[in-house]
């Protein structure tokens, strides 16, 4: 026997699917009770709006309630908000069934949507602003790129104030009760999630809040989780509290915050380290630390990468390679922004010294500034080698602090 | 030998006729972002404030993908597609724009 059918409002309706068996998502994400692929049917009176579609696999259940609720041929348009495969696996079918349907998409989203569809279909770009009518429902669109992928893009239903806001505000949490006033207590999802997945596009939440701002929200109806309605602007300001671009040491004290972390196996590195924290110490204005990632828990990389103005990573070279700790450390990147950090690599060794070579690749591909080269020094520092290290420090201090950078290819 | 300056990373550098964004990029550790590489994915859209004429044009590629982005695109380049074509001059970009 089919389930009753939840209504977010009068014409609006939840479509979505149940996946409560599911305990790793997107294979970063745990989820103790599942989730939810969270689809919904907008009623106007000249026609309905589909909202997003399932994860294929759950698409009996969407189409279940899709049928239950309107004809194939009174859906007027297909909005897909996020083209990720838990919410377009069902779109082909869909649009083999309502074939005058029109497909909404983002303008990030059309080269993908090739890429996951494989063939041709007709889809009309949303940027910001961009309204569609349903008669006496309106829909208007709005561009929020890279929450969680580039394409994302959010929507405003004007009549019922409700967010369709993509991934943002997203939990995996399965409660089929839906509304977070009557689910468990999913305030760890909501922040899990947004750690995962929203917290290396802080600029970008806080660019969609903005847009956000000018709509009076009722309803905030994510792709994943419990749908927010009890006290919407709770949930918003959770997200501009955690997406806010002020750091502690610069808020607090004006300092700009050099981190170095360093390995090391016979004290050389560790030397260099030294000399390279009083260089960038002793220019004004910045506060610069030492840590050996030999103690260093991940939780306290990332909040301490987070707040780092500028990352200096220094690791012997064993075997040909950088330390584990110092992939580990920089393998945390992927939780935050790293766009316009500044980064920098030294390093002692005794045969081949590739490490310092190889952690400002990786930098590079993590989008780190790297205005100096690598710092490389042949087991023990002699004294004017340790005071290049210092020069080194300094050097990398006062481009944080704003030194421009001269420079002929 | 142009000069560019790039606006977000406070960075000055003199750069030979011919030679990509793509390498200044990388030389001079610029924090421009690249995606694709191949003037799909649009991550490395970027404002070009001063000195359009001293890249090359854009090829029928990158007008189809700034389009699809935005209805004015003057002054906007998708960077990897971009290169600088003349021995002289100056040119301002900006990709945090």
């Amino acid at each position: 026997m089919l389930g009753e059918i939840t209504k977010v409002t009068e014409s609006v309706n939840f479509i979505g699917a149940f996946d409560p068996q599911i305990r790793t998502f997107d294979i970063i994400m745990k989820t103790a009770n599942g989730s939810s692929y969270n689809s919904y049917l907008v009623r106007g009176s000249e026609g309905v709006a589909v909202m997003d579609t399932v994860k294929k696999e759950f698409s009996e259940d969407f189409f279940n309630a899709l049928e239950r609720l309107c004809e194939y041929d009174e859906i007027k348009y297909i909005v897909l908000h996020h083209l990720e495969p838990d919410h377009s696996g069902a779109l082909i079918e869909l649009m083999e069934k309502a074939p005058n349907a029109e497909l909404i998409i983002s303008g990030r989203a059309v080269m993908m949507l090739k890429g996951l569809i494989k063939r041709d279909i007709p889809f009309e770009v949303a940027n910001t602003g961009k309204i569609i009518s349903l008669g006496d429902k309106t829909i208007e669109f709005l561009s929020t790129p890279f929450l969680h992928w580039p394409d994302t893009m959010s929507s405003y239903l004007h009549e019922d104030k409700i967010l369709f806001s993509g991934d943002v505000f997203g939990s995996h949490y399965y409660d089929e009760r839906l509304f977070d006033d009557k689910v468990g207590d999913f305030s760890y999802a909501f922040k899990y999630y947004y750690d995962h997945i929203m917290r290396p596009f802080k600029q970008y939440v806080r660019q969609a809040l903005k847009l956000y701002a000018q709509f009076d929200i009722d309803i905030i109806a994510p792709l994943h989780g419990p749908i927010l309605r009890s006290n919407p602007q709770y949930y918003l300001d959770k997200y501009a509290q955690w997406s806010s671009e002020e750091k502690f040491r610069k808020h607090e004290f004006g300092q700009k915050m050099i981190s170095v972390f360093y390995m090391s196996s016979y004290d050389n590195t560790q030397e260099m380290a030294k000399k390279i924290m009083e260089g960038a110490d002793l220019v004004e204005g910045v506060v610069a630390s030492m840590y050996d990632l030999a103690s260093l828990d991940e939780r306290n990389m990332i909040d301490l990468l987070e707040e780092s103005d500028a990352i200096i990573v220094g690791s012997p070279t064993i075997n040909g390679d950088a330390v584990k700790p110092a992939w580990d450390l920089l393998s945390c990147m992927a939780y935050l922004e790293s766009g316009g950090k500044i980064g920098a690599s030294f390093g002692s060794y005794g045969w081949t010294g590739e490490a310092p070579e190889m952690l400002h690749d990786r930098m590079r591909w993590l989008k780190f500034r790297l205005p100096v080269s690598p710092l490389k020094i042949k087991l023990i520092p002699t004294d004017e080698e340790l005071k290049a290290c210092v020069l080194f420090g300094q050097e990398v201090a006062e481009i944080t602090m704003g030194k421009m950078v001269e420079m002929e290819i | 030998m142009i000069n560019i300056f790039l606006e977000d990373d406070n960075i000055n550098v003199k750069v030979p006729k011919d030679k990509s964004l793509r390498y200044v990029a990388t030389k001079t550790g610029a924090s421009m972002e690249f995606g694709c590489r191949v003037g799909d994915c649009l991550t490395c859209i970027a404002k070009v404030k001063s000195g359009m004429q001293y890249l090359n044009d854009k090829n029928e590629k990158e007008i189809r993908a700034l389009e699809i982005l935005a209805s004015d695109v003057s002054g906007l380049r998708l960077m990897c597609q971009c290169s600088v074509k003349a021995d002289e001059g100056e040119i301002v970009i900006s990709y945090g724009f």
